[in-house]
């Protein structure tokens, strides 16, 4: 049996830990720079809130209701993410747990009649609640998109299902089946579902009654059959598929507020080339193609906004590299030829492709320097990375960073600093 | 056999006989070599169960006489039930508190260590819940 465990409103649910007045309340989380919102509650969905809206659209339908909002705290998340992973391992066994995302898992469970897997269900659920806070929904059935399905439906009415949904017998499934149209699926977006739809398939009960050559044929053939198989209760995607190693890297952010001057500019682009090269290095990979791109404001048209023109350029370079210097340099230089005196930035971006494996890069006889540049790269990485925040920067990168994100409404990193943590009376 | 993933810190288990520096002393090898073991890692001997402790730092001094003061940090564990006389987080009409829990004859009281406060008594219909159990108070003295 295949399960499904997927916290709800996990972002809300992570800040509401630490405020319970606001159990009941309408929360929303706001992505970077406080542009949209990417995670309410219930509550604030029955409110009209949208997801992936813009804030400001929302803005007065959120204040008119009290509606609590958050700015992004990845810290947190991710410290509570970590925690309820390994109660799911723990419950589980380690190898039977695939971590799908940040607030999703996929789980093995074999050898539990139909009584035991609901009371293994209701038992996790429970524990994730109580030893994190955070509240999950189960969906259980023979195969991932079947328990994926069975978790939408568990979600779907949480007062009845409690947040657990099995489909392990062909009378629960059935209906379920024929209650739940093509386009809730997972791995069925807008377009195939209304391909499936002007096919006369729209229930996942329809979809699973045609037959595997059909599929095929007419469902954009593996893919389609994959699909037919996992709805008939055969496993056709296999647990922890290998994920590609990335062909381009990129490090892009929107300014807090707009950037004139070319020497912020040039602060900017270096921190995310530096936070690009950080990446590169953690997948073993080096590039010689880095490209620079800048988009400016263009004139406020009452309450809209709209992005200029995005202008770019990229450099080939003489080697690969995976080193920061050797990164940040060509950045400021393309930075430079990009840059306009007069217009007003709002976002910028460095884009690092033509990766190549780290060991591919040939060592060049004449130069001493590639050996040590590497090793000092991995200590610098090291530290930053333990330290949790980048106390070693490259002097390009400046020390004062006016231009970073807003996060107007930040909550304290409860889980990963110790001066920030939740004071009790 | 599978082993059980435990939720308990590892954290310096993974000490090995290749950690022992005086092993490879070039000059004479230590008797204590034989004895070595990794020290004590407060991690380990304080935080149970990881994934169900949490850090939180005392404001006021409503614990007081219980040797907890202003400023300390307290370690709680959520997983851990509440019992008679333990000191626990409790979160009352959405508010978080630390209290001494006390339950007689199925009736809830949460106490001060403080004759500045008064003691509560939970009434059954009142929002009451136990955001989880201190095991250990870190004091500065």
């Amino acid at each position: 049996m295949k399960a499904i465990v997927d916290c709800n409103s996990f972002y809300c649910s992570c800040e509401r830990v630490f405020r319970p007045e606001l159990m009941r309340h309408p929360v929303v989380v706001l992505s970077n720079n406080d542009g949209c919102i990417i995670s309410r509650t219930d509550e604030a969905k029955q409110l009209g809130v949208h997801m992936t809206g813009p804030y400001f659209l929302a803005k007065k339908l959120i204040e008119e209701n009290n509606v609590a909002v958050f700015s992004s705290n990845y810290n947190l998340y991710g410290d509570m993410s970590r925690r309820v992973m390994d109660i799911l391992k723990e419950s589980a066994g380690e190898r039977n747990v695939e971590v799908y995302s940040v607030d999703e898992a996929f789980l093995t469970i074999d050898n539990l009649s139909s009584q035991n897997l609901k009371i293994f269900a209701e038992g996790m659920r429970d524990k994730v609640q109580q030893w994190t806070g955070v509240q999950v929904s189960v969906g259980m059935a023979r195969t991932k998109t079947l328990a994926k399905l069975a978790n939408r439906i568990a979600k779907k009415n949480k007062t009845v299902s409690q947040c657990v949904s099995i489909l392990d017998t062909d009378e629960m499934l059935i209906p379920a089946l024929k209650q739940t149209p093509v386009g809730d699926l997972w791995g069925v977006g807008a377009r195939y579902a209304d391909k499936l739809n002007s096919l006369g398939l729209c229930t996942a009960w329809d979809l699973r009654n045609i037959s595997e050559e059909w599929a095929r044929i007419h469902l954009g053939g593996v893919v389609g059959v994959r699909l037919v198989k996992e709805l008939r209760g055969e496993e056709a995607i296999m647990m922890k598929d290998e994920l590609d190693t990335k062909k381009m890297i990129a490090t892009t952010r929107m300014f807090g507020h707009t950037v004139t001057e070319l020497k912020d500019l040039k602060e900017a682009v270096a921190s995310y080339a530096g936070r690009a090269a950080e990446k590169l290095r953690r997948q073993k990979s080096a590039v010689n193609i880095i490209s620079v791109f800048l988009v400016s404001h263009e004139k406020v048209d009452g309450p809209k906004f709209k992005h200029g023109p995005t202008v770019s350029a990229y450099n080939i370079l003489h080697q690969p590299t995976a080193l920061t210097p050797d990164l940040i340099k060509p950045a400021m230089i393309l930075t430079e030829q990009l840059f306009e005196q007069g217009k007003k930035y709002k976002k910028a971006g460095v884009i690092l492709s033509g990766l190549v494996p780290d060991s591919s890069i040939q060592g060049n006889l004449f130069s001493n320097e590639r050996n040590s540049g590497r090793f000092l790269m991995d200590m610098v990485d090291n530290i930053n990375f333990s330290m949790r925040d980048d106390v070693v920067k490259f002097a390009a990168s400046g020390t004062k960073r006016d231009w970073k994100m807003r996060r107007d409404f930040q909550s304290p990193r409860y889980t990963t600093r110790w001066d920030e943590l939740y004071r009790v009376s | 056999m599978e082993d059980h993933y435990s939720t308990a810190y590892r954290g310096t288990r993974d000490f090995t006989q290749q950690n022992v520096h005086t092993a490879n002393a070039t000059g004479f090898g230590a008797a204590a070599d034989d004895y070595a073991e990794r020290g004590i890692d407060l991690n380990e001997q304080l935080i149970r169960n990881k994934p169900a402790t949490f850090f939180l730092r005392v404001n006021g001094s409503a614990m007081i006489g219980a040797g907890i003061f202003n400023g300390d940090v307290v370690i709680v564990d959520r997983s851990l039930s509440a019992v008679n006389g333990k000191v626990i987080i409790a979160v009352l009409n959405g508010e978080m508190l630390i209290r001494r829990y006390e339950e007689q004859q199925k009736k809830v009281r949460l106490v001060p260590a403080t004759k500045h406060l008064a003691a509560i008594d939970i009434d059954p219909s009142a929002e009451f819940f136990v955001w989880g159990v201190v095991t250990y108070v870190i004091h500065q003295p």
